[in-house]
């Protein structure tokens, strides 16, 4: 049995009764693209730029539609520091919205679950989200909307996620092209995060440290598999990412629909290898998706033109791309 | 009192309580433990917390812990709250005590035998003192400030009732955990305070519920003045009113933020009841405890 996530609320009470069996069937479709997969890099030299331009022409270029379908925009937000570049910038969060909206979705949500801080509206608040129009009616904080259960999780017996999340056609990663101190590189998969409710698993979602951080990453791209790239690259963060490290102007956006195949291109970027990247390779390994190179069709700039190597920790130090 | 700071507040949560009993973090939404413990609280002695109460109680589950809404097969955190809200209410009864032995067998997986043992011989380096016992989120992960600084409360609460040489262990390595984890800069963050040999910063929100959790202990008092300065500082409604409650419960005068009477700018009702808590006249008294 196949439930797309827009049946889900028609389904809530039946599936209450008998249990979350059919999310599985979600899961079981998951399968790297058969030919290479597109990915879009498209240079912007500021937040100024016309980005929502870039956006849909990376949008078209990969031959998304979402004509009536319920999108959700999920910006990386983890928390605030006035004085680095932690989140996805709102002007690119607003271009994406304004972009969804203009190709006919149904629906266009902004959803994001803080795994730091408690107060996700201060958050928000100072990130300049706020300025979005209307933000206060398109804003689901996910680590407080109400959740249904997912079967299976790594080696869990269930997993509670939003049913805002659960029941988007279409999950946007609105990622930040950042390092991290224990993935190595944080974009659009690890991105996810996001989507686990605080309520249920706390502030920081230690729940997903103890499964593992790339088993949850794949895990979580096997279950919102219905998703699309946008990584807001325009200023990066090296260094000692994701939190404490120092901006990087990249001036690129970079986009898909294979998840594994943006954050491998967005690694070569960084002049990191994502053949070394845990999670790539067991997204590689479980047919998650695209990461050689060779299975990638790159549009847009080459990324030999915009590859600006990203400083790294020196646990990280032997992730540098030769 | 209608149109005052808040009556305002008490007006909000009173409209905006589910027909269930609960309440919801944003209107509109199913019950949750945590907004209707605030809401209880702040509503005490109201007929609109009693049926709070009568829902959160319904949620026990087996083991003796709470979930954090119902039908969620979690235990974690929410049980201290409940168990706070038991001992306000007068309710000392089979449900409690079993509440209480789930919280005194429940500890953060750092302090395992094994991971103890490796820190010992140099294997792992977790920068904590690992024998120190305080409280996850959720079972089977690690102690946080925030689930730790909430069972103090409830522990030290019902020591008072129940004085066992096995609550006053755990408060206090409980309390000791939450010193061990104090950022450099005085305050807490959810409970890392270094990452990598990089210091990390402190939240005034986590900052605040530490220092609920360490009602009654000297070494909390440096902590107090940084709190201060956060309530000054800090742009979050939410983190303000934890330090309002907080340093009013160290004795600290407070000055009066709470002109105009306006809603707090945030629609999240938990914020909301925190507010109504730290009022004045708020019932934040309901969360002081006594050193055990």
């Amino acid at each position: 049995m196949k439930i797309r996530r827009r049946d889900f609320f028609p389904l809530a009470g039946a599936g209450l009764l008998a249990g979350y069996a059919g999310w599985e069937g979600m899961r079981s479709r998951r399968n790297a693209p058969a030919g290479p997969s597109p990915v879009v890099v498209l240079k912007a030299s500021s937040y100024s730029d016309d980005l929502a331009q870039r956006i849909l022409q990376g949008v078209r270029e990969c031959g998304l539609d979402v004509r009536d379908q319920k999108v959700l925009l999920k910006p990386n937000l983890v928390e605030f520091d006035p004085n680095t570049c932690i989140n996805t910038d709102v002007a690119v969060v607003a271009a994406a919205y304004e972009v969804f909206k203009a190709l006919g979705a149904a629906e266009v949500l902004i959803g994001e679950g803080p795994g730091h801080r408690r107060d996700t509206y201060s958050i928000v608040e100072m990130a300049r989200y706020r300025e979005i129009s209307k933000f206060d009616d398109l804003f689901v904080d996910l680590n407080r909307d109400d959740v249904t259960a997912v079967e299976k999780f790594a080696d869990r017996n269930e997993m509670y996620f939003p049913n805002t999340a659960l029941r988007a056609d279409l999950v946007v990663s609105l990622a930040k092209m950042k390092t991290h101190h224990w993935a190595g590189a944080t974009l659009s998969m690890k991105n996810f995060f996001g989507l686990v409710p605080g309520s249920v698993y706390g502030w920081p979602k230690n729940e997903l440290h103890h499964i593992g951080i790339p088993e949850s990453i794949v895990e979580l791209n096997r279950i919102f598999r219905r998703s699309f790239a946008i990584v807001d690259g325009i200023v990066g963060m090296e260094g000692n990412g994701p939190i404490q490290g120092t901006p990087k102007p990249v001036n690129v956006l970079v986009m898909g629909r294979d998840l594994p195949a943006v954050d491998a291109t967005c690694c070569r970027i960084m002049g990191i290898d994502p053949a070394k990247i845990e999670y790539l390779r067991m997204a590689a390994d479980g047919n998650l998706g695209n990461v050689e190179e060779s299975h990638i069709e790159q549009r847009g700039e080459k990324i030999s033109e915009v590859r600006t190597n990203f400083a790294l920790i020196d646990s990280f130090r032997g992730l540098r791309l030769s | 009192m209608a149109d005052s700071f808040l009556g305002v507040r008490l007006d909000i949560l009173r409209r905006s309580q589910n027909p269930d009993g609960g309440w919801s973090y944003y209107t509109g939404k199913q019950s949750w433990l945590e907004p209707t413990f605030y809401g209880a609280l702040v509503l005490h002695g109201d007929p609109a917390a009693d049926r709070a109460w009568a829902l959160i109680k319904s949620w026990q589950q087996p083991d003796g812990s709470w979930p954090p809404t119902a039908g969620a097969a979690i235990s974690g955190w929410g049980t201290a709250l409940c168990l706070t809200l038991a001992h306000i209410r007068g309710e000392v009864d089979g449900s409690f005590l079993k509440g209480l032995a789930y919280l005194l067998k429940t500890a953060g997986t750092e302090s395992e035998l094994w991971r103890r043992a490796l820190a010992k011989i140099g294997l792992i380096d977790p920068g904590r003192n690992l024998s120190l016992k305080g409280w996850p989120w959720k079972e089977g992960t690690s102690s946080w400030v925030e689930p730790t600084a909430h069972t103090l409360i409830a522990l030290k609460k019902a020591y008072a009732l129940l004085p066992a040489p096995e609550l006053t262990e755990r408060i206090h390595s409980g309390e000791a955990l939450l010193l061990d984890v104090r950022c450099k800069d005085g305050g807490w963050n959810y409970g890392s305070p270094w990452t990598l040999g990089e210091d990390q910063r402190s939240y005034p929100e986590t900052t605040a519920l530490a220092l609920l959790g360490l009602q009654g202990r000297a070494e909390a008092a440096s902590s107090v003045d940084l709190a201060k300065s956060w309530l000054r500082d800090t742009p979050s409604s939410m983190a303000r009113a934890w330090i309002t409650i907080a340093l009013r419960l160290h004795g600290v005068a407070v000055p009066d933020t709470t002109s105009p009477a306006k809603g707090s700018g945030s629609p999240d009702l938990t914020v909301v009841a925190l507010e109504a808590l730290g009022a004045p006249e708020g019932n934040y008294r309901l969360l002081k405890t006594e050193k055990a």
